[in-house]
């Protein structure tokens, strides 16, 4: 395979089977169709191309800006493409919770704006909410943007519809699927691919999948907000079910682990709710039957989001020299001195003055001739053992003394003989009156 | 009625709980003092204070709750916490007066909003900490204290406008505060007033819910008062304002259920479920749902102490990604918060009397005329979605099933709809019967109460627990020693 263009390896994408001893369905060849393996990762890189691609040209010309209201994939490859056509990328949204997707966007050069939250106190004269104002800006006379609008543009669903629906069919030896299971969210894959299939073989079963109403998963909208959807048509789905948070990791999990498909919280939802819907139907015929799913996108991106959920799953191995270890009747017996005893050892014994708070506090007031070193600095400086000779004495000290006491009892734990606790921190330093300084 | 009854039934922590059981009080009570009535229950405020306090200790931080007075008039209320150790932030010369009246000495009290002439000088008189919201405010602050002699004022500077690096929170504009890209400009006046005022920090409050939002102007506080040190003033404080709110229904399902339903009412795939189809700001645009739902979020996994809580967590990216709270404790600032609404969560009840319930000829819901305004029941206001609790005249009253009702102020106005959306109760209500609002002590009992066509408005009371009896007194009649307080 050669291309001139990145943008041409967009589409063609895998249809892989899954094992059956995995899925455990006996009668059911279930496919996945593996959008993940997009150029810029995700299903939306189809309808990003689609709907940028016969504008470029005059935008180029114009030197408009690209903007969509898109949370993560559909902004990923728009902000691809507008940078390749020298163009700059805008998101709006109000929905980017996962950070690291944040992070990607910005990595790219694209702008993003966060729409405000609910107003806490109702304001019954506010006659725009934010969507309706980020409109009017757009359909402003004179402003240069190449606004996508992806929930409401016809070339989204064309994408699929020229594309993936087709695509599928080729891979099968030119049969229908007997089901298609796709998760809702801007509900352009899901109908152009279903609009291509019934094109074909008007019998097969559409399933569209929505987040639970109180979950989040990425790229799924709930029941209430497909409606919201210019593309969404309740009509294209033969059934519409939900699936939560829980259970779209569940099915990402059996598709990492036991499939080595390396897709997103997305597809999980896809095979977990494509099975689970699947299953109930399994014994209505004994012949062999086909059903389809996509894997709309990569697990890389929602380690946070799985961290938030499932932290059992990134479990690490239990670290050594870790103030966690110790019992409070350890840190109820660190050493430790009041301030007027800790004023008097610096003046005699010059302890080593170890201040455990943020560099911003300590460049704004600290004890004079004491050392910064951040509390997790510290925490990863004492695991590899005692950072201080044994015979230099250490003061250490943090905002009120709960911390420096863990360590003046892990380190005296470690074997340091003289290391001791400011009891009350520096807020108690300061409250007696005792000098900070600012150099 | 379509399908199963849509309840929004209101959450019930055990006082309110046992107020609403005391059906005999409540009938002799609105018997003695009309209808409606509004009562307040003191001792909740004080467990609410405590649940912030058990925040802050969490984090270690010191600094002061002020009660935000606007919310409720009520003197009982206030006189209660004046008992504590919280503060109280005052938006208007009568509230200053009520609370100095009410015990709260100067140092726990601080002036914000709009101020007149006579609001400043009495704030400055006293000597509480005045929120400024601008140059201007302190030129004018420190002319007063000149002019009249008076010991310096301790100021706090209200900021707005917070911007963020890489992602741009769009929040809305502010009419209060200095933008912080003029910060420079109210500390050279500061200085300049060094004589009359005393800068002890700054000050923000953002109308929103979102977090997101509060951690970014609260990291831009941060950073403004680093600025100030780094001008040689010594700040102490951040005041971060409230917006914490409160999670009303006992039932996510049901809210969950509730929305999903108006959405599909909008859009025309089932019978309204509001008086005369209002979309409470969605609309059915060629099928598709436009607009945005204009209501409180009446059910909220995360509100009042816990919202703060998840606020002080939030990383501050610009500052090495540390927590805010431990930022605030290792910089040695005090917080400051000023919860108005959820500080008066569960503090409190209104009741309105049954006057009327007239079926129509063509069926479908019932009509139910109240001894009360809408104005008086402000829920709807405020865009809170909650059920009442029917209270029945005489035990258990008429049965038959749950009903759908829209319920009708005493106004002579088409618009006097205590509820724009169609309430559905577990039992039709009779002439007689009480319907109790519950949590309405936070903005929704005299924040719009009028005396309009000579209508009264409603009266209020502070009721509190003897053993399993509730005792009363009018509102105005409450102090923390009032006689019949639990074991005297």
């Amino acid at each position: 395979m050669r291309y001139d263009s990145i943008t041409e390896a967009i589409g063609n994408t895998p249809l892989v089977r899954i094992d059956p001893a995995v899925h455990g369905l006996r009668t059911i060849d279930l496919y996945a169709k593996l959008e993940m393996l997009n150029p810029f990762g995700s299903v939306k890189d189809r309808a990003a191309w689609s709907m940028a691609e016969p504008l470029l040209a005059e935008a180029v010309e114009q030197g408009s800006q690209v903007v969509e209201l898109s949370s993560g994939n559909t902004a990923k490859a728009l902000a691809v493409i507008a940078g390749m056509h020298g163009l700059g990328f805008k998101s709006v949204t109000n929905r980017m919770r996962v950070p690291e997707i944040k992070d990607l966007l910005l990595l790219l050069g694209a702008e993003i704006e966060e729409l405000p939250g609910q107003s806490e106190c109702l304001d019954p004269t506010a006659t725009d909410d934010p969507l309706t104002l980020f409109h009017r800006t757009l359909s402003a006379s004179g402003s240069a943007y190449l606004h996508t609008d992806q929930y409401f543009n016809a070339r989204n669903t064309e994408a699929h519809l020229t594309g993936t629906g087709p695509e599928i069919v080729k891979d099968l030896d030119g049969r229908v699927p007997d089901w298609f299971v796709a998760c809702v969210g801007t509900a352009g894959s899901s109908t152009g691919v279903a609009r291509a299939l019934r094109e074909e073989d008007p019998s097969v079963r559409v399933v569209g999948l929505v987040a639970a109403k109180s979950d989040f998963i990425p790229g799924i909208r709930t029941i209430d907000e497909v409606q919201e959807v210019g593309l969404f048509d309740p009509e294209t789905y033969d059934t519409m079910e939900s699936v939560s948070a829980d259970e779209a990791i569940e099915g990402m999990l059996t598709l990492n682990r036991r499939c080595g498909i390396l897709g997103g919280p997305t597809g999980g939802a896809a095979y977990f709710g494509a099975v689970r819907h699947l299953r109930a139907l399994e014994e209505e015929s004994q012949e062999r039957r086909t059903a389809v799913f996509i894997v709309c996108d990569r697990v890389e991106s929602y380690l946070s989001y799985v961290r938030q959920r499932r932290p059992d799953l990134l479990g690490r191995p239990p670290r050594q020299n870790s103030p966690a270890d110790l019992s409070d009747a350890e840190v109820g017996e660190a050493p430790s001195v009041t301030v007027a005893e800790a004023r008097r050892w610096i003046e005699t014994d010059r302890p080593l003055v170890v201040d455990l708070r943020s560099s911003y506090a300590y460049a704004a007031l600290h004890i004079d001739g004491s050392v910064n070193i951040v509390d997790e600095l510290f925490a990863e400086l004492v695991r590899g053992g005692l950072p201080f000779s044994r015979r230099q004495p250490v003061l250490l000290a943090c905002p009120v003394g709960e911390q420096s006491a863990r360590y003046a009892a892990l380190l005296t734990r470690m074997g340091h003989p003289d290391v001791r606790s400011l009891a009350g921190g520096i807020i108690a330093w300061r409250d007696a009156g005792a000098p900070l300084v600012r150099d | 009625m379509d399908g199963r009854p849509l309840y929004l039934e209101p959450r019930l922590e055990p006082r309110l709980r046992s107020l609403v059981a005391a059906q005999n009080t409540l009938h002799s009570l609105t018997d003695g003092l009309g209808s409606p009535l509004h009562v307040v229950v003191p001792d909740q405020i004080a467990e609410n204070l405590e649940r912030f306090r058990s925040v802050y200790r969490a984090h270690h931080l010191s600094g002061q709750v002020f009660y935000a007075h606007k919310a409720n008039r009520s003197s009982a209320l206030l006189r209660r916490l004046a008992a504590t150790d919280a503060g109280v932030d005052v938006a208007s010369l009568g509230e200053l007066q009520h609370a100095l009246g009410a015990g709260f000495g100067a140092g726990r009290i601080t002036a914000t909003g709009p101020k007149n002439p006579e609001f400043l000088w009495l704030a400055a008189r006293t000597g509480v900490t005045v929120s400024v919201d601008a140059v201007a405010e302190l030129d004018q602050l420190a002319t007063l204290v000149r002019k009249h002699a008076l010991a310096p004022v301790r100021v706090l500077l209200r900021l707005s406008g917070f911007e963020t690096t890489g992602v741009k929170v769009l929040s809305r504009r502010s009419r209060f505060g200095t933008p912080v890209g003029e910060l420079e400009l109210l500390l050279e006046a500061a200085e300049r007033h060094a004589d009359a005022v005393d800068p002890a920090g700054v000050a923000f409050h953002l109308d929103t819910t979102s977090v997101a939002e509060k951690a970014t102007a609260l990291e831009g506080s941060l950073a403004a008062l680093e600025l100030c040190r780094s001008r040689g003033l010594r700040p102490r404080a951040v005041d971060i304002g409230g917006g914490f709110g409160i999670s009303y229904l006992a039932e996510r399902e049901h809210w969950e259920a509730y929305t999903t339903g108006l959405t599909e009412a909008v859009l025309g795939r089932r019978p309204p479920l509001t008086w005369g189809g209002h979309g409470y700001g969605l609309r059915n645009e060629s099928g598709t749902l436009r607009g945005t739902l204009g209501l409180y979020p009446a059910h909220r996994s995360v509100a009042g102490a816990a919202y703060l809580d998840e606020l002080l967590a939030q990383p501050a990216a610009s500052l090495g990604g540390r927590p805010l709270a431990a930022l605030l404790l290792e910089h040695l600032y005090d917080l400051h918060t000023e919860p108005g609404r959820a500080l008066l969560d569960q503090c409190g009840l209104t009741l309105a009397r049954v006057l009327e319930v007239r079926a129509q000829d063509t069926g479908g819901e019932l009509l139910v005329r109240l001894a009360a305004k809408a104005d008086d029941i402000a829920l709807e206001d405020h865009g809170v979605l909650m059920d009442p609790v029917v209270i029945p005249r005489g035990g258990a009253g008429p049965g038959g099933g749950p009903v759908a009702v829209h319920l009708f102020g005493s106004l002579c106005l088409e618009t006097d709809l205590i509820t724009r959306r169609t309430v559905f109760l577990p039992r039709r209500p009779e002439p007689g019967d009480l319907l109790a609002f519950a949590n309405t002590a936070g903005y929704a009992m005299d924040f719009h109460a009028t005396r309009a066509q000579h209508q009264p408005a409603a009266r209020k009371v502070a009721a509190w627990q003897d053993g399993d009896a509730w005792r009363w007194c009018l509102d105005d009649q409450f102090w923390p020693i009032t006689p019949l307080r639990g074991a005297q």
